[in-house]
């Protein structure tokens, strides 16, 4: 193990031993016996000898991979290889390989399809909050994609959307007079049509999150509104807006984060192509289509540090909002 | 004047049922689709295409209705894989909701030298996202010798910080009333988390249940990553229905009505558990949302 790696293990262990030494020194307040502390531990067991395995390890041992060569089929025979994971991965985004397309179209994915999906979602979730008759159908009808898998999606879209005359989309075209498109095999279209049919899947979802912030609202706020002759518009912009301000920028985070994870649509839709590869499904190529474990761990920790960072920025934002 | 307003009101209310209509048809029509071609033969699906027709189940040929279910219960015997995701998802579900709640429990209601930093631990994990440590689990799992067999998909899911997280906000909450009066009949502190945790949390137990059985069901990368592909030679094989999908989507002979077919066999479960357990889907989303 290198000494970053080692380095971050004392760390690690310190942090431990303080809030240790930390618990022992309140526990006086609680009257503490180790037969209850046991107890606890016995609980927490199963649980914890879990997450060191699959959650814990992982972790760290990326922290590791990254500064090897590491391939998957020779377990013993992993060099330390400083940082040349990251300066070829410095050299591919100068040179516009697979991770400069990677990181492109991931960011042009959380750029358009986070304030598209919530944009929706809001407007659907105003349509839907006056009790209307049928407003149940109409409910049902927006949330309905969420109800299907990623793949099902994924799946049913490839189908609707052939790129030939036979296909759903493209016949309604012809018919039309619109030529045959190539949707999901034009370099041009792909990502769109990705972006699109993810919005109109995942929008249902935070519809039902806009509607619970829209109940939370104080019905009182819109009617002393309108003793002050304020029009709807008005108390949109003063009464609903500022109410759904922290529910909206939970939204944001939870839709940002699933964004930056993008991997089952282009996987199914177009399969591994330079114009819809994503950081998650690079990762996957790299690490087990390809088995370079070291190469794509290197990856997988400069998306961590990226996603980490952004998903603080928000977190910070939120709560000097809240 | 007054009978303007009522025009203008009326029109209006014709207006955004329009609006409403025009998006409910685009929300709706993939999915509509997809039923009406479960139920065709291929050469009827290619005819109707441009026709509004196609959004119609068979009715020209009702004697052909289900045969491309039934086509991919004997030939392609999508059941086996029905089955599968059925007990992997039981399975994971039972045993992460133990395993999490008996971890809640600790974190909320028990003092051990540790513990602040296990729940603070707890809290960065979850921020970690999962799909940059799919690599390193893979090898994990592989050192183990675990893949290629069925616990590479029901032993690491068995435990999430998420869920943890969220049982220990519960439980703190459950009044120590309740858990004294309890020990003071002679009850052990396996009974208390049976009988008092568990029983006073059943809110939160189906809303977490729910989430993770609406995940695992849904998880298409990693059973494909740590699972054989079906063989095709009569075996029982190990895919879930949704990795299956693919498997299907490959196979030479197989018509797009029986892949609509397939699709809408592995969307079933799924609505009946949001039909189920609505209650507790919007309540475990806005809840999260709200806090």
């Amino acid at each position: 193990m290198n000494t970053f790696t080692l380095g971050l293990i004392a760390v690690f262990i310190l942090i431990l031993a303080v809030c240790v030494l930390w618990d022992i020194r309140k526990s006086g307040e609680f009257k503490f016996k180790w037969s209850h502390s046991l107890a606890g531990y016995l609980f927490m067991a199963p649980a914890l000898v879990l997450i060191v395995l699959f959650v814990i390890q992982p972790i760290v041992l990326s922290l590791w991979y990254g500064f090897t060569d590491y391939y998957l089929l020779e377990p013993n025979n992993i060099h330390y290889i400083g940082l040349n994971n990251f300066s070829s991965l410095t050299k591919d985004l100068s040179g516009q390989g697979d991770f400069y397309h990677a990181l492109k179209n991931t960011l042009y994915f959380m750029l358009f399809c986070v304030p598209l999906q919530i944009a929706v979602a809001l407007g659907l979730a105003l349509l839907v909050n006056k009790p209307r008759k049928g407003g149940g159908f109409f409910k049902v009808a927006f949330f309905s994609p969420v109800v299907m898998s990623l793949a099902v999606t994924s799946f049913l879209w490839l189908y609707m959307l052939r790129p030939d005359e036979k296909g759903l989309i493209n016949g309604l075209l012809v018919k039309m007079g619109i030529p045959v498109q190539g949707f999901f095999t034009d370099p041009d279209q792909a990502m769109n049509l990705i972006i699109l049919l993810s919005a109109w899947q995942g929008a249902g979802m935070q519809m039902i999150i806009f509607l619970a912030g829209l109940k939370n609202i104080s019905r009182d706020l819109y009617e002393a509104a309108q003793l002050d002759g304020a029009n709807r518009w008005k108390s949109f912009l003063n009464i609903t807006m500022p109410g759904l301000k922290p529910i909206t920028l939970f939204i944001l985070i939870t839709t940002f984060i699933a964004a930056s994870r993008l991997m089952i649509q282009p996987m199914i839709l177009t399969g591994y192509k330079e114009f819809t590869v994503t950081l998650s499904y690079l990762i996957y190529n790299e690490g087990y289509v390809f088995k370079m474990v070291g190469y794509a761990s290197a990856i997988a920790l400069l998306v961590t540090v990226l996603i980490g960072s952004m998903t603080l920025v928000q977190r910070y934002v939120l709560r000097e909002v809240d | 004047m007054k009978g303007m307003t009522v025009n203008n009101k009326g029109f209006r209310l014709l207006f955004i049922y329009l609006f409403m209509s025009v998006l409910a048809v685009l929300f709706l029509f993939p999915t509509v689709w997809m039923l009406a071609a479960s139920t065709k033969p291929d050469v009827l699906i290619y005819s109707e295409t441009g026709k509004l027709s196609s959004f119609i189940p068979n009715i020209t040929d009702g004697s052909v209705f289900l045969r491309n279910y039934a086509i991919l219960l004997t030939d392609y015997k999508i059941w086996r894989f029905m089955l599968n995701s059925s007990f992997y998802s039981a399975f994971i579900v039972v045993g992460n909701i133990i395993v999490s709640s008996m971890a809640g429990y600790a974190l909320a209601k028990f003092h051990f030298p540790g513990k602040t930093f296990l729940l603070g631990l707890i809290v960065f994990l979850i921020v970690v996202p999962i799909e940059t440590t799919i690599i390193p689990l893979y090898t994990i799992v592989h050192r183990l010798g675990l893949t290629g067999t069925i616990f590479a998909v029901l032993i690491p899911p068995l435990v999430s910080v998420f869920n943890i997280f969220l049982f220990r906000q519960s439980f703190v909450s459950v009044p120590r009333e309740l858990e004294e009066a309890a020990i003071m009949d002679g009850a052990s502190k396996l009974q208390v988390y049976y009988h008092i945790i568990l029983a006073t949390s059943k809110p939160i137990i189906a809303t977490i249940a729910t989430l993770n059985f609406i995940g695992v069901w849904n998880d298409y990368i990693w059973p494909i990553m740590v699972l054989p592909a079906p063989s095709g030679n009569g075996d029982w094989p190990l895919y879930p229905i949704q990795a299956a999908l693919n498997t299907l989507a490959q196979q030479p002979m197989i018509e797009t009505g029986q892949i609509m077919a397939a699709l809408t066999l592995a969307t079933i479960p799924l609505i009946v558990v949001y039909a189920l357990a609505q209650k507790y889907i919007v309540e475990g989303f806005s809840t999260a949302g709200i806090k």
